[in-house]
């Protein structure tokens, strides 16, 4: 009898073409769109995954919210994906308008770029969440009220920045070593100046659908629409479970052959059968969540989720050190972010453009080297060989923006010579 | 046969355009060079040569066993030096990587160098009557030649190019390849050394006769086409410091890239290029990481031909700071290129060009102030590169074709 929250993210990184050391300070804007068109890596991938899952998964949703007049869901949408879908499938787009357009599914806000600067850069943080929230309004008419960063990175800090924004919420991850044995099916508050409400991940009943379902190991394999609605309604009417996941869960990271379309469309029908389950979005949940209390103080402190270091969604370490974890990560992401000032400073539309493209995240994912299982998520996900390759092209992107940067600085001179 | 070494056997290893490192070029700028001098040349290859080559002949000693079924067999069955393990960068690296030599069981390498001696010494028994001296090229073909001179009892000269002392410079090599060379060199009439370098190393770790080493240098081709050396070809806006070779230890990338660090603190601005494939590879990313210079030293990878002559074209300065350096072709080729060169003291090529910057390998503050000193005094900039350049006139194939023919004499008067 709880209160589901079902929430699917949308993104694809620019990933960087195989730019050379011998184009340097010649190969502008072509970071991430090879000029050989139709052989073109983000074009190839976004356009196989469109097919798979994109289509489909959105016919699906657009379905269900005719047909299931209980069901609602939300999305989180990057910058970046939004501007690749453009260019390769405008289609997706409009499906997703029409399905905004019903009023029952919610846009989350985050950083146009899906980028790590919540971590590294306050200022620029700021402006990224601006301008995606700017590019939601100008495309759906919608403009996002709760926030989800960066594979749902969140810390006190983080809370403190998003508190200063105007969002009502921020969705996170349910981590033991800071939520200890209290029940992730409530909603928690920031531990920060301003309390802000917080709603976690349901991690277990999560990744059943994400990572377990086709899992011929998985000793509940194969998953049943009715074996999973136990486990759903195992939880009370005052609780909310938080389905967060990758939207490529449905036909890309699980395929249409394992039935995974059929599961979920039978999960929520037979779900909303009972009159007593229903789904809520992210705000319902908020505005339901601050109910409970006339005023902040009298927020118990065991509602308080207290984060010192960042915690995220990624590995079976939920922190993130997938993205920082070796030194090519961390002298990477420092050289970018060090760059800041000057890039700002010359303020040069296509190169900010090119910079802000490489802070996203997926860029320092590729060149993650930790072991084991999670080594093997990576290695799924990256386009590249190694993460060593990862790192080889992504210092190649750096020297050339710093090389541009020095283009423009010396032409600046010029110009104030002449 | 009326002069002794008018005609040669000459037992090779690789040959262009399927050559993994400098012993390929060597033996096509000195054959072609003894052929016009009248060389008759035989060439032995442990592999099929594709391309053409019209001044001598080439004996295809392969074993059809060595190539599994689908792969090429235009490459040596295995490389004679290291290459890398890890990353190839390039469709050549990744058939070479395939019959890498550490790969193999020693017992499968001495299994192979043995047949190649088989195979050699067959066609060469046939052939006596063609020949009067055996010449042979680093350690893979020292059993060959020793087997061949046996049977034919003709003299045998061996040719040091590289050794495993140079490849390996802690000392721990291959067992099987030091004592190879050992033998090889034991057994040989004369021994041919690149460098005076190597030929103390010849003197001083394999306990050779310095009487019966000469010392030959390499040449180098003069350019068909002039360079065309200078900042557009790209980062026009920095100074850019060029490494190029295998990114082994016995190359010293490591203390290029430590020179790279005290070079960034003086000139922040320098770009340094790492150009090069190897088992060090990883190892290298790291460091430069961990130093901080992310954005200041980047790897190319695996370079050749047209990359190859940009980046020697493009670099403001070139620098090659091996551990052991036999010779080092490389060096010339950037100097062929007014590209000024910074040269380990522990180089063969040191020897041929005295107006280069000579450094030992570990001397960071002396390669940084010397590069300093080059990049911010465009006069002694340009003094060098032209110094550099008389250096290299004398340095001819035709040149070291000659002391090859007067060593092929007197190893005929022994």
């Amino acid at each position: 009898m709880p209160k589901v929250c079902f929430y699917l993210h949308l993104h694809q990184p620019p990933r960087l073409t195989n730019i050379s050391v011998f184009g340097l300070g010649t190969q502008a804007d072509r970071y991430f769109q090879s000029p050989e068109g139709e052989n073109d890596q983000n074009r190839k991938i976004f356009l196989k995954v469109a097919e798979k899952s994109y289509l489909p998964m959105l016919h699906l949703l657009g379905q269900l919210l005719q047909t299931e007049p209980g069901f609602k869901c939300a999305f989180s949408i990057s910058g970046v994906f939004i501007e690749q879908a453009q260019r390769y499938q405008p289609k997706i787009l409009e499906i997703l308008k029409r399905i905004v357009a019903t009023g029952k599914a919610e846009l989350l806000g985050e950083t146009y770029y899906h980028s790590l600067a919540s971590l590294y850069s306050p200022s620029e943080f700021k402006i990224q969440v601006k301008r995606h929230s700017e590019l939601l309004e100008d495309l759906f008419g919608f403009t996002p009220k709760v926030f989800r960063n960066t594979e749902l990175i969140y810390s006190n800090q983080i809370g403190e920045q998003v508190s200063q924004l105007p969002f009502t919420g921020i969705l996170t991850e349910a981590v033991g070593r800071y939520l200890w044995d209290r029940p992730k099916t409530k909603v928690y508050f920031s531990y920060t100046k301003k309390k802000v409400p917080l709603l976690l991940k349901h991690a277990e009943l999560s990744d059943d659908i994400a990572f377990r379902f086709s899992d011929k190991n998985w000793k509940e394999h194969p998953l049943s629409a009715e074996r999973y609605l136990e486990w759903v309604e195992m939880y009370q009417e005052t609780e909310f479970v938080n389905l967060f996941m990758d939207f490529e869960t449905f036909g890309e990271h699980q395929w249409a052959d394992t039935g995974i379309f059929q599961f979920w469309a039978a999960f929520v029908h037979q779900f909303l059968a009972r009159p007593a389950n229903s789904f809520v979005t992210p705000s319902e949940e908020i505005a339901r969540a601050l109910s409970e209390f006339k005023q902040p103080s009298d927020i118990p402190d065991w509602r308080l989720y207290d984060v010192p270091e960042p915690i995220s969604w990624a590995d079976v370490d939920r922190d993130v050190t997938a993205w920082r974890d070796n030194v090519l990560q961390q002298d990477t992401l420092r050289t970018i972010y060090e760059l800041e000032p000057q890039i700002l400073g010359v303020g040069d539309k296509r190169l900010v453009e090119d910079w802000r493209k490489l802070q996203t995240s997926d860029h320092f994912y590729y060149m993650c080297t930790k072991w084991s299982a999670d080594g093997d998520v990576h290695a799924y996900f990256s386009p590249y060989q190694s993460p060593y390759e990862a790192y080889r092209r992504y210092s190649i992107a750096l020297a050339d923006i710093q090389e541009r940067l020095l283009q423009k600085q010396a032409n600046g001179i010029f110009k104030n010579i002449t | 046969m009326s002069v002794v070494g008018n005609s040669v056997f000459m037992i090779g290893w690789e040959y262009p355009p399927h050559n993994s490192g400098g012993l390929g070029v060597a033996c096509q700028g000195m054959t072609e060079a003894l052929a016009g001098q009248n060389t008759q040349i035989y060439f032995t290859l442990p592999h099929k040569q594709f391309g053409s080559v019209s001044h001598m002949s080439i004996l295809e000693c392969a074993d059809p066993a060595w190539f599994a079924a689908g792969t090429i067999s235009t490459h040596p069955p295995f490389l004679a030096y290291t290459a890398d393990k890890r990353t190839p960068q390039s469709l050549e690296e990744v058939v070479f990587d395939r019959h890498h030599l550490n790969a193999l069981p020693q017992s499968e390498l001495e299994s192979k160098v043995d047949r190649y001696a088989e195979l050699v010494t067959q066609k060469g028994k046939a052939l006596q009557q063609q020949y009067d001296v055996i010449h042979a090229h680093d350690w893979m073909s020292f059993p060959a030649a020793m087997s061949l001179a046996d049977a034919t009892k003709k003299p045998f000269i061996a040719h040091v190019h590289s050794t495993e002392m140079d490849r390996i410079p802690s000392g721990y090599g291959s067992d099987y390849i030091m004592s190879t060379e050992y033998q090889g060199m034991m057994a040989a009439d004369r021994v041919i050394a690149v460098s005076y370098y190597t030929k103390q190393l010849l003197v001083h770790k394999y306990r050779i006769d310095p009487n019966k080493i000469y010392v030959v240098h390499n040449g180098i081709n003069p350019l068909l086409v002039a360079p065309d050396a200078g900042r557009h070809h790209f980062a026009s806006q920095r100074p850019v410091i060029v490494f190029m070779g295998r990114l082994t230890m016995q190359k010293g990338a490591d203390y290029f890239l430590q020179l790279a660090r005290a070079v960034l603190a003086e000139i922040p601005e320098a770009l340094f290029v790492v150009a090069g494939s190897g088992d060090m590879y990883h190892q290298l990313l790291l460091q430069n990481a961990g130093q901080g210079l992310s954005a200041n030293v980047l790897f190319s990878g695996f370079v050749r031909d047209t990359q190859q002559q940009i980046l020697l074209d493009r670099a403001d300065l070139f620098v090659m700071p091996s551990v052991s350096e036999p010779f080092g072709l490389v060096a010339l080729e950037a100097a062929q290129r007014k590209t000024p060169v910074i040269v380990s003291s522990n180089s063969g090529v040191s020897e041929v060009l005295p107006n280069s910057v000579v450094a030992d390998f570990w001397d960071i503050d002396k390669m940084k102030s010397e590069i300093i000193r080059l990049l911010t005094k465009p006069d002694e900039y340009q003094s060098t590169v032209n110094q550099q350049l008389a250096d290299l006139k004398p340095l001819t194939w035709a040149s070291t074709a000659q002391k090859i023919r007067a060593v092929y004499a007197k190893t005929g008067q022994k």
